[in-house]
């Protein structure tokens, strides 16, 4: 491996914009503790009340969704590499805020997630909500998921939900989300 | 019944139940990590206050909810249907959304429960300016 340079790494993130990043194992207290850093952040930035809700509702909805994706490997022997994969990042480009997060997951959930978030894409603001409201009514996972997540950063995003989904090896690919306010 | 009290944490609001008043009050914001099970003794309380409702009783509710998260929107719906069966079945319930008038995004999350609900009486109401 590389020597670590933190002046490269700090250089890059600054470069890119990014205001706040976390990259490990994602616990809810982290979740929490990072959130309450990005409000903080936000209302020092003197952002509007309503884009800085926007922004925390769609951190919390990435972390959240990128927590209970990983945690439904933690038993599993063959998943420690997708255990550490979670990445969440809050950047500032041109007054524009991007949420974006990733993780590794299995080969075999990408069809399911890329046919959803490309009905998404499909959708306009009016159906959006048309299927916020019936998904609504739908009962939780047992994983304590809603599929409300997506359709909700679909309908605050200010452009389509941009993902990338990059294989790894047989068994993984990286799959990235990118939602821009 | 027992009145319920649950403090505040930065995931989860501030519930009070006053059994004797018969009022609900819900006031924080709500993200914790397994809403369903944050939200279960909520349920247990609001049912055993539904069942044992006598003919002209009301029963008053107070969301206070800044920001929640999509799996708490489901579990607060699913709060709501109850609260709207039994006032669909002759009871008295009103339910007051208190939101931010800066905060767009609690409006339009009061506004889409009211959408939802056809028999309790639901009021939104805006909070007074923060200093």
């Amino acid at each position: 491996m590389d020597k670590l340079d933190l002046v490269q790494l700090q250089r890059q993130l600054s470069h890119q914009g990014i205001l706040m990043s976390f990259s490990g194992p994602f616990s809810h207290s982290i979740i929490e503790e990072l959130g309450h850093a990005v409000k903080n952040y936000l209302e020092d930035a003197s952002l509007a009340r309503s884009s800085l809700m926007d922004v925390f509702a769609i951190y919390i909805e990435q972390a959240q969704n990128v927590r209970n994706y990983i945690k439904r490997w933690e038993q599993h022997p063959d998943h420690a590499q997708l255990r550490h994969s979670g990445i969440v990042v809050i950047a500032h480009d041109d007054g524009r805020y991007i949420v974006s997060s990733g993780n590794l997951i299995d080969r075999a959930d990408a069809p399911g997630l890329v046919a959803h978030l490309e009905h998404l894409s499909g959708l306009d603001k009016a159906e959006l909500k048309a299927l916020q409201r019936r998904q609504m009514r739908e009962p939780l996972t047992a994983a304590g998921g809603g599929g409300l997540g997506l359709i909700e950063m679909a309908r605050k995003s200010s452009g389509p939900l941009l993902y990338t989904l990059t294989d790894i090896d047989d068994r993984f690919a990286f799959f990235s989300l990118s939602v821009t306010i | 019944m027992e009145d319920l009290i649950i403090e505040a944490t930065r995931s989860s609001p501030e519930i009070r139940f006053d059994a004797a008043a018969r009022c609900l009050m819900l006031r924080g914001e709500s993200y914790p990590e397994n809403a369903a099970a944050f939200y279960a003794p909520v349920f247990a309380w609001v049912q055993a206050l539904l069942d044992a409702l006598q003919p002209g009783e009301s029963v008053e509710v107070e969301l206070e909810i800044g920001y929640l998260n999509s799996s708490s929107t489901k579990v607060i719906l699913n709060l709501l249907d109850l609260l709207d069966l039994a006032a669909r079945n002759g009871a008295s319930i009103r339910v007051t959304w208190r939101y931010d008038p800066q905060n767009e995004t609690a409006l339009e999350c009061g506004e889409d429960f009211s959408e939802e609900l056809t028999a309790v009486e639901f009021r939104l109401v805006e909070l007074e300016a923060r200093p």
